[in-house]
């Protein structure tokens, strides 16, 4: 058997080694590789900038624990830019296998930055129904949710004044893992209540909602752990997400390197046995 | 540091070391973590919908605050489970029907309008675009998605992946040439798309590791290096009993 074909027909076992130590050495040892920030994660800072103070943010944290690893920087970093700019912030999830991991995001950021609970932020929770919960709210956002997740009724909720739907809105950011999630917002909730609408997701979602980018339907969209990290560069609060970039680029290139070699020996192969086939021709 | 936050440190590394260990091969620790997984899922997503949906939104508002209209969505739903009686599983037909075309009439104007004509009219744009200072021209610049060589681009992929998915039309000839086409801009967006999957799961494991990494301190009793030492010692056990087993008869 030849080299290349024995390496082709290498134990995955040593492959999940390597991509493992890949990852694991520069969270151990980081060596703090740059990130350029991309336009579209911008877009999403600066129009947060932009907000006056007390303006009204609604971030729908569409997403469970299998996604926190990418999501979770992603509504941290959000969270504390919207928290440092004074903004009226309502939080919600239309994932009810969610709801435990929202609350707790909501709840650690508001103690970091000395937020209170009703007055300066207000965590809704989980309500039944996926999109309907978002026509709902266009509607009328006491229907869909008349208390918040601690229980106390949304109506006289100081943080809510002024508000009675979607409307109302000034910014809104679905961070979600799948549907309903960004696509649901955009189609039940901007389309028809006319609010500014940007985009959190995965890595996996994100090449499916570059269209809606492109089009303008969303004015910005936050990618997977490098959105996260780009974000945490830009709010100058440095987080999970940026500690990530260094393993992430370590295992990029170590699956480039892998796709190179395999292809390497694959033709070597094939040349090989054109060459058997000719002689014996 | 409280007592909750260490168990949970402890159950979470125990569960992640015991499904990382399928990487080697399938064991009973990977069935457990598994088994687990499902079961607290599916625990947690029941008591919480029964939370929200029962006491919240239909007892207490029906009871406390005597709303008695929502009787009638209530009544729908409880025709669903006629489904489970043979002979008055009809009844469930009139709340599939409400679903279905509440449903439908909601999704379908608003997805037509948001996925369709949304989406042709960004792909038919117009080529001439507004520099400011320079007036009307084509823009040459293909890192800016509005610009005018990147709209050609974007028609040119439209229109060739939708016809080499055309099949009443033998792709020969020209109809070869736009085919092939259109497979080249399938197999950009394959490869975009399978780059960002990679991304995205190496941001999982990467997620999963930090969290290993920060659960070997002291603090937290190192469950770490503890549970990983017991994974190890697990695995070594059950391979040298599975040598150890006499060889099943067919």
């Amino acid at each position: 058997m030849s080299f290349a074909e024995r390496m082709l027909k290498i134990d995955r076992r040593i492959i999940f080694l390597v991509i493992g130590l890949c990852t694991l050495l520069p969270l151990l040892y980081p060596v703090g590789l740059p990130i350029k920030i991309s336009p579209e994660v911008r877009a999403v800072y600066e129009y947060i900038e932009s907000l006056p103070e007390g303006s009204v943010f609604l971030m729908s944290l569409d997403f469970d624990p299998a996604s926190k690893p990418e999501l979770y920087p992603q509504s941290v970093a959000l969270l504390r830019h919207a928290f440092r700019k004074n903004l009226r912030v309502i939080g919600m999830t239309l994932w009810v296998s969610g709801t435990g991991l929202a609350d707790q995001i909501m709840t650690q950021v508001a103690k970091e930055t000395g937020k209170e609970s009703g007055k300066d932020y207000v965590f809704l929770g989980w309500s039944p129904g996926g999109t309907a919960v978002i026509i709902n709210m266009g509607q009328d956002l006491y229907s869909a949710f008349p208390a918040d997740y601690n229980g106390k009724p949304t109506k006289g909720l100081p943080v809510l004044q002024g508000i009675t739907n979607l409307r109302d809105v000034n910014y809104a950011i679905s961070l979600g893992a799948g549907n309903p999630g960004v696509e649901a917002w955009y189609v039940f909730g901007k389309d028809k209540y006319k609010f500014e609408l940007a985009g959190g997701c995965t890595g996996v979602m994100a090449p499916g909602l570059y269209p809606l980018l492109r089009s303008g339907q969303i004015n910005g969209l936050i990618g997977g752990l490098r959105g996260a990290a780009e974000y945490e560069s830009l709010i100058g609060q440095k987080g999970k997400a940026v500690a990530g970039m260094d393993a992430q680029s370590a295992t990029h290139l170590a699956i480039i390197v892998l796709v190179v070699i395999c292809n390497v020996f694959y033709l070597s192969l094939r040349k090989t046995a054109r060459q058997q086939g000719q002689a014996r021709a | 540091m409280s007592i909750e936050t260490i168990i949970g440190a402890w159950v979470a590394t125990g569960l992640t070391l015991f499904i990382f260990s399928f990487l080697y091969k399938d064991n009973p620790l990977f069935k457990l973590a598994e088994n687990l997984y499902v079961g607290v899922s599916v625990g947690y997503t029941i008591v919480k919908t029964y939370d929200t949906v029962i006491v919240h939104l239909i007892w207490k508002p029906i009871v406390e605050n005597k709303e008695w209209t929502l009787l009638i969505p209530v009544a729908i739903g409880l025709l669903m489970l006629t489904r489970y009686v043979p002979k008055a599983a009809w009844l469930s037909r009139y709340a599939f029907a409400f679903i279905v075309g509440v449903g439908s009439g909601l999704a379908i104007p608003r997805t037509i309008s948001s996925f369709i004509l949304k989406q042709i009219e960004d792909t038919v744009r117009p080529l001439m675009v507004l520099v400011p200072g320079e007036g009307v021209a084509f823009t040459w610049n293909l890192l800016n998605p509005a610009s005018s060589v990147n709209t050609v681009i974007i028609l040119i992929g439209v229109s060739s992946v939708l016809f080499y998915f055309f099949f009443s039309v033998e792709h020969t000839g020209p109809g070869k040439a736009v085919a092939r086409t259109g497979i080249l801009f399938l197999m950009i967006a394959f490869g975009a798309a399978f780059g960002y999957t990679v991304m995205a799961r190496m941001s999982l494991l990467i997620g999963r590791l930090t969290d290993l990494i920060e659960f070997s301190d002291g603090s937290y009793g190192r469950p770490t290096v503890w549970l990983l030492l017991l994974t190890i010692g697990t695995l070594i056990y059950l391979s040298r009993r599975h040598q150890n087993e006499p060889p099943k008869e067919e």
